[in-house]
């Protein structure tokens, strides 16, 4: 009997040591935010220099600035795409056009970045260029374009999900009733499948924010995006206001957490939103 | 509640009545959608509308190759702002730029003198224009109408530099005067603190200058020599490639040698909080000689704005400036005794007497290029294997 | 009840709705992609031209299979599979908890304090890992203050560095498949096997991991593909002793401008991941065939010896 509370303990220390080591270096770039050197290794002193620097910075205020509207068109062209498809995919499974999609959407998620990178850059030049399409020459386009491939796979699996564990009696209901069927959708459909979508937009935006490779070799001089701004600060010199500004956008995506799982609270309790940000139902 | 009104009702259970209220179905859609959307287009648009007013020049460049007060006052003076991406290779900035087709964006980049006749061959740069730069004549003699491009038609001189190397005396005790002293060493006590310039012309040059040959030799036996020396030899002991090792390798003492630039390693001198730690090394029996250069991108939107930077830099008084923060020399007529005049800190590392300048030579981009370039990608594959 | 067929055609047409995804993924991702394998077949006729198509052969794959790319590819592969084999351990234990330990009240915030670092930038975390174990960072301080070693201890351009890295920057995404497969398990199943005499670690290794297997697979593949790919962390933190496979394939295509061999490099690195999984999968059927086949014959026996 008491060796029950021993492995319960010990797991719960290792549960407790993997959160610490989770957060070791946000908590190390947090401090040293506030660094007032020159280099950010290099500890001098306390300050908040690095926050108006940063904050007064024009280069690195653009790059945030192309990264958020970078991230959320990637976020907007992923949801509603994504739930189109996840919609299609959970009510009509055995269509040729469902099981190719699965297939592609499976094969996205499963291509290493790299790949994907080394494959967009050429193919955006040769429709920008060769072909004329303008549009492609534009670094938020192209941007948006790279993000959402991923991200609309996210979705659809989530939407997937979410639509095969709701059974479908809900809208046939409505069907007896004469409800159209855009009408069923909007008024039916979406409100319950709404903690799946909003999951993944928060994924897709999370993710396009995040993403260094295929923006480094996608991106146009004068729509760079932070993550590719710090990747080349790598290797000219860090610098504190990096930490600082990392510092403020974490703080700005934790109150955005924060809002979407008040939403979610009040539309259906927070054991859904759990089961939302985790995929499950 | 009134049973014979014509109202549908749904008999669901009251779990999923919770998931239905329409206001919060309405909120989270359209947070969801719309305001995304909302935040883009507004975004674009903005963007769009900003940049009527005054040009903006974009220029690819080295790291930290201007000095950023000069550019302010630029822009105070003359009106464009300029916007800088570094690279840290020749080759990457050639890469990006063919690659585009002239879609890069780029108004401005750098190029080592002995890349520009390819480059203007393949159509990546634009012709000057000489009206529009009369500062030209600033330029000292020496310095104008390089072989590789007679009459400055796409390039004007930048800076001229050096290549070598510096080392921690704590480290390393001995005194190290020549490029086999830095095999020694990176073989012995730096093994595994030692780093290189990320240039494949760079690092095949060392064993060249060590054995005596030139450093764009074609020769195929000592192209596989050196390949055997670096991938063999050298790899196994760098632990980085990094091409401004100034910018903080030297000031954190991130390695204990560090192959470099002279401007680089002068700024990194200076910032180090201990400066007599550091020695610079202008290795024998003979090192590189460099030239990089004003060049306009071909495509450029901004080729007024991009004339008015080179013909700005091109005055004395801007030049000093700019000697002083990179630690390079400008080629301007008159700039080392001005130079000297102001004091600048460690001006031997800008400027090497002239015994050291006869032993520095300038190498040829040629077919020995691809190998080159072939031969470092294997070095860097075997450091991670 | 509505039989499902009737449903489905009341639904509407459905399956026009995967039409626009499919269309985009046509064009964005078939295409580019079908590129890359195109390109693959290529050469580089010169120094200033990206790539050519007129002499279709395999060359380029010869030269991404010669001895030092062979090399690099087994020394990414070493470092995706102790990645992941690392993540998985670190991981499991991890996610058991939370599934099963943690009072349902808390789950949430646990999950939240594990995403939190997941929703800060990639680099920007693996920077924050540059600067501890830098020599001045304080995993050397520390050490030197306890007194365990006389000089700055670098940990940074190591392949150590590198493991640490990419282990910390794919722990959530282990960790989160697992923790929903191991929610999905019906307590009442673990109580059962309980019930019928079988220990904790009979229970987890015999009821609760194999029904957790999809999500195991799931966090496994999650991790080791995206790594694979990966070069970033390994060039912040590993240095020159940090070059995977995905740096050369970056390199082909924004320094040598050989587009040919970087597409032939990129397609056999697809290639190694999927052979890999491929023959993880093997393994794996292979040795659960085993270990089941031994349990099969045991209650086989047992029924026959008991009375009909």
């Amino acid at each position: 009997m008491s060796a029950r509370p021993a492995t319960d303990r010990a797991l719960g220390v290792w549960g407790v040591l993997v959160l610490v080591f989770l957060f070791v270096p946000i908590a190390v770039i947090v401090v040293y935010s506030f660094n007032t050197g020159r280099l950010l290794a290099s500890w001098e002193g306390v300050g908040l220099d690095a926050y108006t620097a940063a904050l007064s910075n024009q280069e690195i205020i653009a790059t945030v600035s192309t990264s958020v509207r970078a991230a959320a068109g990637a976020a907007a062209v992923a949801v509603v795409l994504g739930t189109l498809c996840g919609y299609a995919l959970a009510r009509r499974p055995g269509g040729r056009s469902g099981r190719l999609v699965t297939a592609l959407l499976g094969l996205v998620l499963v291509t290493p970045e790299i790949v994907s990178g080394v494959a967009l850059l050429p193919w955006f030049v040769s429709l920008g260029v060769d072909q004329g399409l303008t549009i492609f020459n534009s670094g938020w386009v192209r941007l948006v374009v790279s993000h959402s491939l991923f991200a609309t796979a996210v979705v659809t699996f989530l939407v997937r999900a979410r639509m095969q564990g709701m059974d479908a009696s809900l809208e046939e209901a409505a069907a007896d009733l004469y409800t159209p069927p855009l009408r069923r959708f909007r008024l039916i459909t979406l409100p319950l499948l709404l903690p799946s979508v909003l999951a993944g937009a928060l994924m897709a935006f999370t993710l396009s924010l995040d993403n260094t490779i295929i923006s480094a070799f996608v991106q146009v001089s004068g729509a760079t995006p932070w993550p590719v701004y710090v990747f080349s600060a790598v290797r000219a010199g860090l610098r504190p206001e990096l930490a600082a500004m990392s510092a403020v956008m974490l703080l700005l995506t934790l109150a955005a957490l924060a809002a979407v799982a008040l939403v979610l609270r009040r539309g259906g309790g927070s054991k859904d939103a759990v089961d939302a940000l985790s995929g499950v139902r | 509640m009134n049973l014979n009104d014509n109202t549908p009702r749904l008999l669901a259970p009251a779990a999923r009545v919770a998931g239905l209220p329409r206001r919060t179905f309405l909120a989270g859609l359209a947070a969801a959608v719309g305001a995304p959307l909302l935040a883009a287009c507004g975004g674009s648009s903005g963007g769009s509308g900003g940049s009527g007013s005054a040009a903006t020049l974009r220029a690819y460049s080295w790291s930290a190759y201007d000095d950023p007060k000069m550019l302010a006052e630029f822009t105070a003076k003359h009106g464009p702002k300029v916007l800088v991406d570094s690279y840290s290779s020749n080759e990457e900035m050639i890469a990006k730029l063919a690659a585009a087709k002239g879609t890069s964006g780029y108004d401005l980049v750098i190029p080592t003198g002995v890349f520009v006749p390819q480059m203007a061959a393949n159509g990546l740069l634009q012709e000057l224009d000489h009206a529009k730069l009369p500062n030209l004549a600033n330029l000292d003699k020496a310095f104008r109408g390089q072989e590789w491009d007679a009459g400055n038609k796409y390039t004007v001189t930048k800076y001229w530099g050096t290549t070598g190397f510096v080392y921690d005396t704590k480290v390393i005790t001995r005194e190290l005067a020549t490029w086999e002293d830095f095999f020694d060493a990176a073989a012995n006590e730096a093994s595994g603190k030692t780093s290189l310039v990320d240039d494949p012309g760079e690092i095949c040059a060392m064993l060249c200058f060590a054995r005596g040959w030139h450093q764009s030799t074609t020769d195929k036996a000592q192209l596989d020599e050196i390949e055997t020396f670096l991938v063999d030899k050298l790899a196994p002991h760098i632990a980085a490639y990094d091409s401004a090792p100034g910018s903080s390798a030297i000031p954190q003492g991130t390695h204990a040698l560090m192959h470099c630039w002279n401007g680089d390693a002068r700024r990194g001198i200076l910032a180090s909080s201990e400066q007599s730690r550091w020695k610079w090394v202008l290795p024998g029996p003979k090192t590189n000689l460099w030239m990089d250069n004003w060049a306009i991108v071909k495509g450029s939107a901004n080729s007024d704005a991009a004339h008015q930077l080179i013909n700005y830099v091109l005055d004395p008084a801007v030049a000093i400036k700019q000697v002083d923060f990179v630690g390079y020399g400008t080629g301007i007529t008159g700039s080392e005794e001005e130079a000297g005049k102001l004091k600048l800190g460690l001006l031997d590392m800008i400027f090497p007497p002239a015994a050291q300048l006869a032993t520095m030579y300038t190498g040829v981009i040629n077919e020995g290029q691809e190998r080159r370039m072939a031969i470092v990608n294997k070095m860097k594959a075997k450091a991670g294997s | 009840m509505t039989s499902p067929r009737r449903a489905l055609r009341r639904a509407g047409p459905a399956g026009l709705l995967a039409v626009p995804t499919l269309a985009w993924l046509a064009l964005f991702f078939v295409a580019p992609v079908g590129l890359v394998f195109w390109y693959s077949l290529g050469r580089k006729p010169g120094l200033y031209q990206t790539h050519a198509n007129d002499v279709l052969s395999l060359d380029r794959y010869g030269e991404a299979l010669s001895d030092t790319f062979t090399a690099s590819f087994a020394g990414t592969l070493r470092i995706g599979l102790a990645g992941t084999a690392l993540c998985l351990a670190i991981g499991l234990p991890f996610a058991y908890w939370l599934a099963v330990k943690v009072r349902p009240q808390r789950r949430f915030l646990v999950l939240a304090l594990v995403l939190v670092p997941f929703w800060t930038n990639f680099l920007i975390r693996t920077i924050g890992w540059q600067v501890v174990l830098s020599p001045e960072g304080f995993a050397s301080r520390t050490l030197q203050g306890l007194g365990l070693i006389d000089e700055p201890f670098s940990m940074l351009f190591t392949r150590g560095a590198v493991l640490l890295g990419v282990v910390y920057n794919y722990l959530p995404m282990m960790i989160l498949p697992l923790y929903v497969a191991l929610d999905r398990v019906d307590g009442s199943l673990r109580e059962a096997s309980k019930d019928l005499g079988a220990n904790r670690w009979r229970t987890m290794l015999q009821v609760t991991l194999p029904l957790a297997r999809p999500g195991i697979v799931a966090g496994l593949l999650l991790v080791f593909i995206p790594l694979m790919g990966d070069y970033v962390t390994a060039a912040v933190l590993g240095g020159a002793r940090g070059n995977m496979v995905g740096q050369l394939v970056a390199s082909q295509f924004q320094q040598a401008q050989n587009w040919a061999l970087g597409s032939a490099m990129a397609v056999v690195l697809i290639l190694v991941i999927s052979a890999t999984i491929l023959a993880t999968a093997v393994a794996g059927a292979v040795c659960t065939r085993l270990l089941t086949r031994r349990r099969r014959v045991e209650l086989a026996g047992l029924a026959e010896g008991s009375p009909a």
